[in-house]
This record gives C-alpha cells, structure tokens and sequence, in this order.
C-alpha cells in the first residue's frame, strides 16, 4: 500500500498542511481531519504544499471541493502551492485552476493572504 | 499595358506564395484564419471580414473582424447546405453588411465559408477577384484542414484523459469499497469522488431502505430536502435526471432548492438510493460522460452499502443465536437432572424446549422433612429474558422451600419476591404442590396455571385453588391452598400450555378436550408409560410442523393405598 502522510505548520495566521505521497480514496479521509482539525481551531486560510505529493485520485480532489466553501464564507482560502507538473495536470484537466489560486511556491501563496 | 499586367500578376502570385508559406507553418487555426482576414482586407480593400467552419453539418462562427455588435453570440445556427437560402441568416450578412461569400473546399468536401464586405472603392467583386480568391483559398483548405484535425484531435485527447482519470478514480473506489465499510465511510467517499471530479460542492447522497429513504450525505438544506424527496415517489426514479430536461417533471420540487442532476444508484435494476448534485462550480454544464461516471461510482458504492447491510443483518442474526443457545443453555440446567424417589408414589417429567427458546420451568425436589416439591411454571417471554427470570424464579424457590414455610404463605412471598425482580410486564404462571408419601396428601396452591389434573375412577379433578398469577404485582390477597388426598392408580398430570395448544398443520391446537379425553385412558399405565403416551399423541398431531413452544409434562403416579 502506497504511503501518505499530513502534516501542518503555522506561519503567521496562514495554516500550511504539507501532504506527502498518495492521497486517494483509502487517504482521503485523513486530510479530511486536518481539514477539520483547523476548523475546529477557527483556521481558515490555507496554504496546500503539494511539493512531496506524487498522486491524487478524485476522492483526493473532493476532500478540498468539501471544504473550500466553509473557508471562503470564514473570508480564508485554500491556495495551492508546488505542484509537480503531473499532479498539476489533474487537477487542470479536472478545471481546478478556474476555482482555485495555485502558486510555484509557498511564499508567495502565503504573502496573497497579506 | 500588357506589361502592367504581368505586374499585377507577378504581384499576386508572389503575395500567393507568401500567404502559402506563412500559413502552412502554423497548425492555429486562430492565425491561419486571422492573417487569411487581413490578406483580404488589403487585397480587396475592404474592412469586415467573417469565417465559418463546418462542424457537424453547421455553419460555426470562427473568426470576425470589423463587425459591429457581438458578431459571434448573434451568429445564427444553419446547416452547411442550406445556409444560402436561410432568411435569418441572410438577414444577419445584411446586418454585418457581408456582401461576399466564397466557400472553401478540401478534397472536394465544404470545410469553411468565407464572408467578406464591401470594398472601399464601391466596385463589386470582379471575375479576376473571385478567381484569386478561389487560389487564395484553395491554399487556405490544407493549412486550415490540418490545423482543424489537430485542434479537434487535442479536444479527443482532453476527454481521453479525462476519461482515463474517470476511470482510475472508478479503480480506486472499487479498491477502497472492496472491503466491508461502515455506511457512513461509503458515502463519505463517493461524495468526495463525485466533488472532486465533476467540481461540484453542492450534494446530497440518499438511500432506500425498507421503503424509508435515509440520507446519508447533504449539503443542500436538510429538512427541504427531506420534504422535498417525501412529496414524490423517488424510488422510481430509475434513470438520470437532468434539471430541465423532459423526464424533469416529477422532480421539480428537488430541482427548485439547487439541485441539477439527479443520478438512481442500482442493484439489478432496482433502485437502491440517489445521488443528486448541484450546480458545477466552474458553471459547466454536466455531460454524458460525467453522468457516466457518476452512475458508475454510484453502482460501486450502492454495492458496498448493501454489503454493509446484509453484513450486519448477518452479525445480528448470529449474536441473536449465540444469545439463544446460552438462553436454552441456562434454561437446561435450571431443570432437575434426576427426579427424588419414593415408596408411594413414581414420578416421570419431560421437558422440551422450542426452537426459540421459551420460558418453560419444572421442578422436583426432597423437602428436610421428607416430602417432595412438585412446581411448574411457565415464563412469559422468550430469550435471554426469560431465561434469566426463570433463574431468579428457581433460586427463589429453592431458598424458601429450604425455610419450612406453610404452603399457602410460602406462595405469597414467592409472588413478592418475583413481583420485586420483573419489569415491563412480566409474569409467570406457576403451580407447586408438595406430596407427603406417608399421608398421601396434596398440599398444592395454582398461581394461574393451567390446572393440573387428577385422574381417579374414569373421572377428572382440577386442581384450581390458589389466586393471582405470579409476578404482576406485590401479594395483596393471601394465596389460598388446597390438600388432595391421593388414591392408589390415582394419575396427576401437570402440564403447560405447549401441550394443550401444540398445533397442527391446519393451526389446530391439541386442546384441553383431548388431553382430558386421553388421560382418561391411561388409568393402568405407569407414571412414564402414561407421560409417554401424551406425549405420542401431542406429537402425533403436530406432526410436519415445527414446534412453537416449550413442552412440559409431569405425571405422578400413586403406587399403593391410602391408609389411614
């Protein structure tokens, strides 16, 4: 079985979740925690680095379709940040770039956030 | 004069070759079309230009250039073989003041229509000029066709992977759903898969069960749903729905809170529950092979969830089981393993009990004085239960009947005791009678069981003495008793309601009729010659059937005289 793993940092007011490996159906529910994690604590602008992330599956794609409004109405995001070009076509061939601000690096996605 | 001719001529032939080698580098059909506009412009000196292509026998607007309005909203839709007699699309050059059109041929097929204004200089399209721009355009055709062919092989290619990730997001489902899931984890999961391809945030996830529909997911206003889906019959949806198409009708409650599509998730064409989605956020609309892919998750995770279902049934019918066989287990060793002897009297007792299990109870003991308990009782209720107060009910009787009490005051601590340690309605009727093997007497009191019966000279006596059934209430009125004096051949024979209405085939009980008729008969018989017998004839008429209840028998038997 693939590996995956969730973890997030703090930096200033913006939450960074790092995701690593595989995020499929069988992962999806543990960054659906984080997700809840941050609500919980009131933490709605998000930064998602993608830099060790080698593939999403569509349950993967959901887990930030499910959570995107909630953070919005709180006036937080969630930001995409270091793609690899093969988890970045999926998600554009899915039409995410039309909803969601995506970014090379993390710092600039965090500076968006002002 | 003729020498400018040549010129002109020259002039154009090399303005041909430059337009040919310009356009053939380039596989954009934007640029292609785009500097075929300008070519003409500043051949012609005219300023509005439009190009159609063909696509699926329909004129489609390309390319416009100096056209007032929105030139290309208002482009009408006409097929490609009859766009020259359309009104309403010769209204539309009017309006654009197209004066000229020439069609572009590959191989001989129609693949564009070219539009052009007025010239500047006020002349009309001459020969010469048509003639030009059927060279001009005869060099479009390839560069255009080619960069046609590769725009729509790109769009191929675009839903190939969309396809392909369709499907590797359909392989990890039925990956994930490959394993028994709790319910909720099922549904959670296709809602993800469901959002995170179709880019929906809008969606609610419902199931039929037991005609009750349950909703498992929604992130629509619950309670409007819940109204919404009880106003019509949704499980008869059995194919996709889409807001507003013609099979919308019944559904137009759930499309007036948002929702747009509506997809039934089916076992073997029955619809087992619903997968009903909002509005895509990039405000595309849903396609087929969208509603595909939904179906398909759909019919993945409906699976699941069945499986889920019939597994638990299964759990639950197993743990009822295990819990039944540790009732009949309680419930056998309650019972005497052997019955005391005595000098005058032969006793023989059968007990057995119903596939579920009952609340049947008998007792025979050795009192410190030497007489012998006889008690029988049957405990209302089936199971576990039952079987508990039927162990609270013999520790009971076992205690007192260690205390020397009289009967009749024996009876009403009995019922104290019991009233004291049952709830929700419980009760028992019970019967106990103590035998003196000396005198011969009977002490017995009936606590609303059925009377036992005494056999004597071809006649029958009831024992029916006693009071209130046990365990209803605390005593109020003392339990009365009443003493027997037993004859040599006389037969007791007590029994429960399983022998008096065991049934038959045609739900006939046995009877108290029949059970008095043939213990009439059995004067001569031994105490187990005789309980043989009534059982024989209880399972004569029962015969084909399965027993519904528990079977208790005791039958005494005196062996000597009374003397006194």
């Amino acid at each position: 079985m693939a590996d995956f793993n969730v973890s997030s940092r703090v930096d200033g007011d913006v939450n960074l979740i790092d995701v690593k490996g595989y995020l499929d159906a069988h992962t999806a529910p543990e960054l659906e925690n984080e997700f809840n994690k941050l609500i919980e604590k009131k933490q709605f602008k998000v930064v998602v680095n993608f830099s060790e992330l080698n593939y999403i599956s569509s349950a993967g794609l959901g887990v930030f379709m499910a959570y995107v409004e909630t953070m919005r109405e709180q006036s937080g995001d969630i930001k995409f940040s270091n793609l690899k070009d093969d988890v970045y076509s999926i998600f554009d061939l899915l039409g995410f770039p039309v909803l969601y601000e995506f970014y090379k690096e993390e710092k600039d996605a965090i500076k968006k956030f002002g | 004069m003729e020498n400018q001719t040549n010129k002109s001529n020259l002039r154009n032939l090399s303005a041909l070759v430059d337009f040919g080698n310009l356009i053939n580098s380039s596989l954009d059909t934007k640029f292609i079309l785009n500097n075929l506009l300008l070519t003409c412009f500043g051949k012609f000196h005219t300023t509005k230009g439009l190009f159609a292509v063909i696509l699926n026998g329909k004129l489609q607007f390309s390319i416009s250039k100096g056209l007032n309005g929105n030139s290309a909203d208002e482009f009408p839709e006409v097929e490609s073989d009859n766009y020259i007699n359309s009104s309403n699309f010769n209204n539309y050059l009017k309006n654009h003041k197209l004066v000229h059109s020439q069609e572009v041929f590959s191989a001989d097929k129609l693949i564009g229509v070219l539009f052009l204004g007025e010239r500047l200089s006020g002349d009309d399209y001459s020969e010469d000029d048509i003639k030009f721009l059927q060279t001009f355009l005869n060099i479009t055709a390839t560069a255009l066709e080619n960069s046609i062919s590769i725009t729509q092989l790109k769009e191929v290619n675009r839903n190939l992977d969309n396809k392909v990730h369709q499907l590797s997001a359909l392989f990890d489902l039925s990956k994930e759903f490959g394993g028994i899931l709790e319910i909720p984890l099922v549904s959670k999961l296709l809602g993800f898969s469901i959002i995170g391809q179709l880019l929906v945030t809008k969606y609610a996830i419902v199931i039929f069960r037991d005609d009750k529909y349950e909703i498992l997911e929604s992130r629509f206003n619950s309670d409007l749903l819940k109204q919404n889906i009880s106003s019509f019959n949704a499980a008869d949806i059995s194919q996709p729905i889409l807001c507003n198409s013609e099979l919308s009708g019944s559904c137009t409650s759930l499309f007036s809170m948002g929702i747009e599509l509506i997809v039934p998730m089916q076992i073997k064409q029955k619809t087992k529950g619903l997968i009903l989605l909002g509005r895509r956020n990039t405000g595309e609309s849903f396609t087929k092979s969208d509603i595909e892919f939904v179906s398909s998750v759909g019919g993945l995770a409906i699976i699941s969830i069945e499986n889920s279902i019939l597994f638990k049934e299964t759990l639950e019918k197993q743990k009822l089981e295990k819990d039944l066989e540790i009732a009949k287990k309680i419930q056998r060793n309650l019972l005497p393993s052997k019955l005391p002897k005595m000098k005058n009297f032969e006793i023989a007792a059968f007990n057995n009990a119903a596939k579920q299990v009952g609340g049947d109870y008998y007792d025979a003991l050795k009192l410190s004085d030497g007489k012998i308990l006889v008690a029988i009782a049957d405990v209302s209720g089936k199971g576990v239960q039952a079987a508990l107060l039927m162990a609270n009910l013999q520790a009971f009787l076992q205690a007192i009947s260690k205390q020397n009490k009289e009967l009749g005051e024996a009876s009403n601590l009995l019922n104290d005791l019991v009233s004291d340690n049952t709830s929700d309605g419980r009760f028992i009727t019970f019967f106990w009678g103590i035998l003196n093997d000396e005198t011969l007497n009977f002490e017995s009191v009936n606590m609303g069981h059925n009377p036992p019966l005494i056999i004597r000279d071809g006649k029958i006596i009831k024992l029916k003495v006693g009071g209130m059934i046990m365990g209803v209430m605390p005593t109020i009125a003392p339990y009365k008793k009443e003493i027997t004096t037993l004859m040599k051949d006389d037969l007791v024979i007590l029994f429960t309601d399983g022998i008096t209405e065991a049934m038959d085939q045609d739900q006939n009980e046995f009877s108290d009729e029949k059970l008095e008729e043939l213990s009439l008969t059995l004067s001569n018989n031994s105490a187990e010659e005789s309980l043989e017998k009534i059982l024989d004839a209880v399972n004569k008429h029962t015969d084909g059937t399965e027993q519904s209840d528990d079977i208790t028998c005791i039958v005494i038997k005196v062996k000597r005289e009374n003397f006194g």
